[in-house]
């Protein structure tokens, strides 16, 4: 049985280029380190320290998160041991993204992506999607769900920091290839003699500073992101399901306002009135009944007005309680041999007007001398007062079916308008000119 | 368990497993192997390289409801790092192996009389290979050399030179390895796990963590 | 609370509003109501003193 081997320490290197201090987190995983000061890459397994690439950059590039922070995901500590920027070429122009290399001696390593606010918390894959398609464009299916091709470019590194498990130099070319199920990411990475898969959780700045503790505020998030989640909920035939049954429903309630409105009438007389004729114009109905539930009452003036205006000042008035509504009503109709304005007949209806005995007061006016050029009618008017309780109203379900279906639509149009924004940094944006190589 | 002693330096040593048949001796670092009761030395241990697994000999854990303790391993080296086949030795008997490559990790038994597999120079990166009835793809083709060997062993395995072994993966997590350090090569299937699912006990400890 | 549920919220109350409307009989004209008018109206109309105070418009002219 072999001796329980000792706990490791953490290692410093001098560099054998520039003497500067290199800190080793990664233990006896690690084989490639950098030196920041002088931009070497040193081989860590070999005994003299051998580099292997001393890189050039144009500037020192500052990862958000220090190496040697540790922070907490899924429940475990991690340590950021490495930092990679990587560059891809779209169209002549270059987009970098930060990758911090994280490391735990028990759970082993993952990956944080970093790219314009947004980030991805990522782990090599157990097993191998299968590639299928989707709408006529490739996919893959990985644990039931479909990935949707977004992105194939040559990323080559940039810049190096920190410490890895593996060779890495500045130039490395990998062909990479993104699919996406938001907030889910697979990509995979093709070397000469390797396809390795991962698998990304969009995560958002916060996120990120919560789990390592870090200070101040995370860099703002631009754009959307290929796997970032949609800030809008409920797919386009959740919505419209929705929609069709409140339609559904204003249906049925329109029939049922239909069927059971009573629309009962309960007068109808004629009368005839003369602005020529002296004395007291006002007079009342004989009393009718107004029965069952308090509902409207519809006034309907029907008249042989033309060329002519008539305003009827009324009164409903109960007669046993005193309660009374009281409004005027304007009749005009004129018409010449290719128009016509108004109408010879008027209908107003009188609101919750409770069951009782009720009579009308009408005291109608017309004008005795007309001064404008059109009113050439008589100076009188004969006109049916005919009464009705309970009677439908339409307008409000034609308002309602119109209304209804907005709020579906301004959602479906949001999360679509977002879905187009998201896209336009594929490989299969809309605009003029790609946004992608497709190397195969 | 079969108590004896090291033909080469006389101290004490164990095969506690019961089907090993190779074991290391701690205090000279001889390479034994088992003819019966009888004990011949083959080789000397190299040094084994200084690694990162948080799993040691006598690690314990469980796989597919069957406990196992870490009897030994082989250790191997290539250009992009290294890695480790740890043994594990079941309560009934049987071996498995538990691929530890920067941590992360794999199960697999070896396939007794495998159908006929490509030759080492006959394969590559994205072939498909049905590996006892299931659909698997090649993922990497490894250069790799022998870097030494700890604990028991099932089989006499020492100072190999260039190896290649050459890995499968399914979408169902399948894992399959190829081993050509031998003729017939050898054939190990199993599946990737993660590194809670094994349960394990015994870890090695690490300061800080 | 979900934007679907909000959705629902709004669409029941634009259905069952125009379901209340005309089940109280519900009129978007404009009215003055009055309490006591005294029975007296019935035999004198002409003491009724419209309460509603509108003037006719004139179509066209001053």
């Amino acid at each position: 049985m072999a001796a329980k081997a000792a706990p490791p320490q953490v290692r410093s290197l001098t560099c054998p280029n520039c003497g500067g201090a290199i800190e080793l987190r990664g233990m006896a995983h690690t084989l490639n380190a950098v030196c920041v000061q002088c931009l070497s890459i040193i081989d860590t397994k070999s005994e003299t320290l051998q580099i292997v690439q001393k890189f050039k950059a144009k500037e020192r590039i500052q990862p958000l998160i220090p190496l040697g922070t540790r922070g907490k995901l899924h429940g475990d500590p991690y340590e950021v041991i490495g930092f990679q920027v990587r560059t891809i070429t779209v169209d002549g122009t270059d987009y970098s993204w930060h990758e911090y290399l994280l490391f735990n001696p028990y759970k082993g390593f993952r990956y944080l992506s970093f790219y314009s606010g947004h980030w991805n918390d990522i782990k090599p894959l157990k097993g191998l999607p299968v590639i299928t398609e989707s709408g006529g464009r490739k996919a893959v299916n990985w644990l039931n769900t479909t990935y949707k091709h977004f992105q194939n470019a040559t990323a080559r590194t940039t810049y190096v920091m920190g410490e890895f498990p593996y060779q890495v130099r500045v130039g490395d070319e990998a062909a990479v290839d993104d699919y996406i199920a938001p907030p889910y990411m697979l990509s995979s990475e093709t070397i000469p003699g390797e396809v390795t898969w991962s698998l990304g959780e969009y995560k958002t700045g916060a996120d990120i500073w919560k789990a390592f503790n870090l200070p101040g505020s995370p860099p703002p998030a631009v754009g959307a992101y290929a796997n970032e989640p949609s800030p809008h909920t409920g797919s386009a035939a959740k919505w419209f399901s929705i929609a069709v049954a409140l339609w559904t429903l204003t249906f049925v309630l329109l029939v049922a306002t239909a069927l059971f409105s009573s629309n009962e009438k309960i007068f109808s007389t004629l009368y005839t009135y003369s602005e020529n004729t002296p004395g007291e114009h006002s007079f009342v109905t004989p009393i009718f009944e107004v029965k069952g539930r308090p509902s409207n009452v519809e006034i309907e003036l029907g008249t042989n007005l033309h060329q002519n205006w008539a305003y009827f000042n009324m009164a409903l008035i109960n007669e046993q309680t005193g309660q009374a509504w009281d409004f005027g009503r304007e009749v005009s109709y004129y018409s010449g041999s290719d128009w016509s304005e108004g109408s010879a007949s008027d209908t107003v209806r009188v609101p919750s007007v409770p069951a009782g005995r009720y009579y009308l007061r009408i005291e109608p006016e017309m004008d005795d001398h007309p001064t404008d050029f059109y009113t050439t009618g008589p100076r009188n008017v004969t006109y049916s007062v005919t009464i009705r309780r309970d009677v439908p109203t339409y307008w409000p379900f034609v308002i309602a079916f119109l209304l209804i279906p907005v709020p579906a639509i301004i959602a479906v149009i949001r999360s679509w308008a977002f879905e187009h924004v998201r896209w336009q940094e594929s490989d299969y944006a809309t605009t003029s000119g790609d946004s992608g190589d497709d190397d195969e | 368990m079969l108590k004896s002693n090291c033909p080469q330096c006389g101290a004490p040593v164990e095969f506690k497993f019961s089907q090993a048949v190779q074991t290391t001796c701690p205090y000279c670092r001889s390479i034994i192997v088992r003819h019966d009761v009888n004990l011949e030395k083959v080789a000397e241990m190299s040094d084994i390289p200084q690694d990162a697994s948080p799993i040691q000999l006598t690690t314990e854990g469980i796989y597919n409801n069957k406990a196992f303790y870490v009897a030994g391993r082989i250790v191997y080296e290539w250009h992009g790092g290294g890695w480790n086949e740890w043994h594990l030795a079941f309560q009934d008997g049987t071996s498995g192996w538990l691929s530890d490559a920067q941590a992360e990790y794999a199960v697999s038994f070896p396939v007794k009389n495998p159908v006929a597999l490509p030759p080492a120079h006959n394969i590559v990166r994205g072939q498909n290979v049905r590996i006892q009835n299931i659909d698997m793809t090649v993922t990497t083709v490894t250069k790799a050399r022998y870097a030494g060997t700890e604990g028991e062993l099932p089989f006499e395995y020492w100072d190999k030179t260039e190896l290649t072994f050459v890995d499968l993966r399914s979408p169902s997590s399948h894992f399959a390895t190829i081993d050509y350090s031998e003729d017939p090569p050898l054939l190990f299937h199993g599946e990737m796990v993660d590194f809670d699912s094994l349960k394990l006990r015994n870890l090695r400890q690490f300061e800080g963590w | 609370m979900t934007k679907q549920l909000l959705y629902i919220i709004y669409g029941l109350a634009l259905a069952t509003g125009a379901g209340v409307y005309n089940y109280r009989g519900m009129s978007m004209a404009s009215m003055n109501e009055l309490r006591n008018v005294p029975k007296s109206i019935r035999d004198n109309p002409g003491a009724y003193r419209s309460h509603y105070g509108y003037r006719p418009r004139y179509f066209g002219g001053k």
